[in-house]
């Protein structure tokens, strides 16, 4: 029953979504017209989700404007270092307690709630 | 070429029941496909202004759950990337019918930011909401080989 809450991640799909992640977040700026994904929830209701300003914050952070990012959604900040750990670091195994996941989908909506001054 | 047959899952707490395709690989073929149905909406769309967005939503409803639905499972952008979707019970074809809801399911997945795309990457058994949905997994065609395509 405990391992039901205990999530078993592999680290080499991670690595690949991190460096998807970065590397984005380094192109995406620099590309001409900025593309950039658009909430379909914020732009059909004006509500944001929880992934909100994230992409802007990871952007932010790999160009070091670190308020910027924090601005934005501080879970990009932990994003782009949790990342570039696994990249470094390169961990055989990776365990993740779901109710940190939840917990933090949840710290972060509020955070986004509260920047569009829904809460 | 004979197709193997489906183990049920077992009942494991320690990652997924089955080899299931990677997210590099899915994420490939999503794109893959992404493209190929903006090149063809965009050739309609020129030809006819007034189609606009629904000729884009029809190309992609009949494009996804006919070949998702068929007995291969493939896109071709999954058919490029080598992997296809299967019954999470059975091992099978979804059908065209489950093929439908997992393409309705795409638009549950992607409204809060794709959060339910990324899913996959923690979940136990490799699904997206979609996946969920639809009780599909998304397996790579080394493990289960595709006879014909479509099929």
């Amino acid at each position: 029953m405990r391992q039901a809450w205990i999530a078993s991640l592999d680290p080499r799909e991670l690595r690949v979504a991190g460096a998807a992640m970065l590397g984005a977040g380094v192109l995406l700026p620099i590309l001409p017209g900025h593309p950039s994904l658009v909430c379909p929830l914020r732009a059909a209701t004006g509500v944001p989700c929880p992934l909100c300003g994230l992409s802007t914050s990871v952007e932010e952070t790999v160009r070091l404007h670190w308020g910027d990012a924090l601005r934005a959604n501080p879970f990009g900040l932990l994003l782009v270092l949790v990342a570039a750990g696994l990249l470094v670091l390169r961990p055989r195994r990776l365990r993740l307690p779901m109710p940190a996941l939840y917990a933090a989908l949840a710290a972060s909506w509020l955070f986004e709630l509260h920047r569009f001054s829904i809460i | 070429m004979t197709t193997p047959e489906y183990q049920a899952p077992p009942v494991s707490t320690q990652g997924p029941s089955g080899p299931r395709a990677s997210f590099g690989r899915r994420f490939v073929a999503a794109l893959i496909d992404g493209i190929l149905l903006g090149i063809v909406s965009g050739i309609l769309t020129a030809l006819n202004r007034n189609l606009g967005y629904a000729v884009e939503t029809l190309l992609s409803l009949a494009y996804f759950t006919y070949l998702e639905g068929s007995a291969s499972g493939q896109t071709l952008g999954k058919k490029a990337m080598g992997i296809r979707v299967i019954d999470f019970a059975g091992g099978g074809s979804i059908g065209h019918g489950r093929a439908f809801i997992r393409w309705i399911g795409r638009f549950v997945s992607a409204i809060a930011c794709l959060l339910g795309y990324f899913w996959m990457l923690w979940d136990k058994e490799k699904q997206t909401w979609h996946d969920k949905f639809a009780n599909a997994v998304v397996v790579p065609e080394s493990a289960y080989p595709v006879e014909r395509w479509p099929g």
